[in-house]
């Protein structure tokens, strides 16, 4: 029961949250519904028994990738700033026209027959495992991460930092130019 | 009723908003939050599938590698985003021509 709820409640969330991004116009808000998105992804991890990754999920996306996003909004001038830039766009440009979400749309339901094309055989011959107790996988998860994804696991260590190295320079301001 | 199908149709969905707003969006902002839905609309699947078909936990690892290497282009790509407004003043899609012909 308690199941249930929380795999409707997530994914009620996930997926209203992802299409008000889609719809509103406002940047700020978009970021916000980013952020219920996110929390309601969390939500379904949490449903299919991955306790570790619901919890990095909350902690890396909703904490640290969100509130970046805040930042660089309101460093770039934030919402409701009208004036036009050098070639007459709003200064803070807002949404496309119908030509661009018509092509979204129509990409969109070309990639559903391909996939539905492709996934019908997996689906028809799944498994369907009850669920089990809600053992916790942090320890099995942390003994995969050393021995057999050690590789992957070493060159995301050297990946944050180049990422992190590399922004502080983009970013840092400059006399000229 | 909550089998594979249903969070491949999470899945689905999540990428398709983050297609269309990656199309439809003019604010660099607002393409890089498309990103990151498609992102998690590919980690669902990882999840899923380690559930429903192959049973252990590789499918877990996947969606890990996702979140650092999102929180990486995140970190780039606002700091690009910065750098950009400091030159341009603007963040509209349609400004940045400095590398085109």
């Amino acid at each position: 029961m308690f199941h249930k709820v929380l795999i409707i409640l997530s994914s009620a969330l996930t997926v209203a949250s992802a299409i008000g991004v889609l719809v509103t116009k406002d940047i700020v808000r978009a970021c916000i519904f980013l952020f219920f998105s996110l929390f309601g992804v969390a939500g379904i991890y949490a449903s299919l028994g991955a306790d570790f990754v619901a919890v990095t999920q909350i902690m890396v996306y909703v904490g640290g990738v969100v509130i970046l996003m805040l930042f660089a909004v309101m460093l770039t001038g934030g919402p409701g700033k009208e004036s036009a830039g050098s070639k007459g766009y709003l200064l803070i440009p807002m949404m496309g026209n119908k030509i661009t979400f018509g092509f979204g749309i129509f990409s969109g339901l070309v990639l559903l027959l391909t996939m539905a094309k492709i996934t019908k055989s997996v689906i028809a011959s799944v498994t369907i495992s009850e669920v089990e107790g809600f053992a916790s996988t942090v320890e099995r998860i942390g003994s995969l991460l050393v021995s057999e994804h050690v590789l992957a696991f070493e060159i995301s260590s050297i990946l944050l930092l180049g990422a992190l190295v590399g922004a502080a320079m983009i970013a840092r301001p400059r006399k000229n130019v | 009723m909550f089998g594979l199908a249903w969070y491949l149709g999470i899945g689905f969905v999540l990428f398709c908003t983050g297609i269309t707003v990656m199309i439809a969006r003019k604010s660099i902002v607002a393409i890089l939050i498309g990103i990151e839905l498609i992102l998690n609309g590919a980690a669902i699947n990882f999840v899923a599938y380690s559930k429903f078909v192959t049973q252990d936990l590789d499918g877990h690892i996947f969606p890990l590698f996702i979140i650092i290497v999102a929180a990486a282009e995140a970190a780039v790509g606002l700091a690009i985003v910065i750098r950009f407004y400091q030159i341009r003043e603007t963040i509209h899609i349609d400004e940045a021509t400095q590398l085109q012909s």
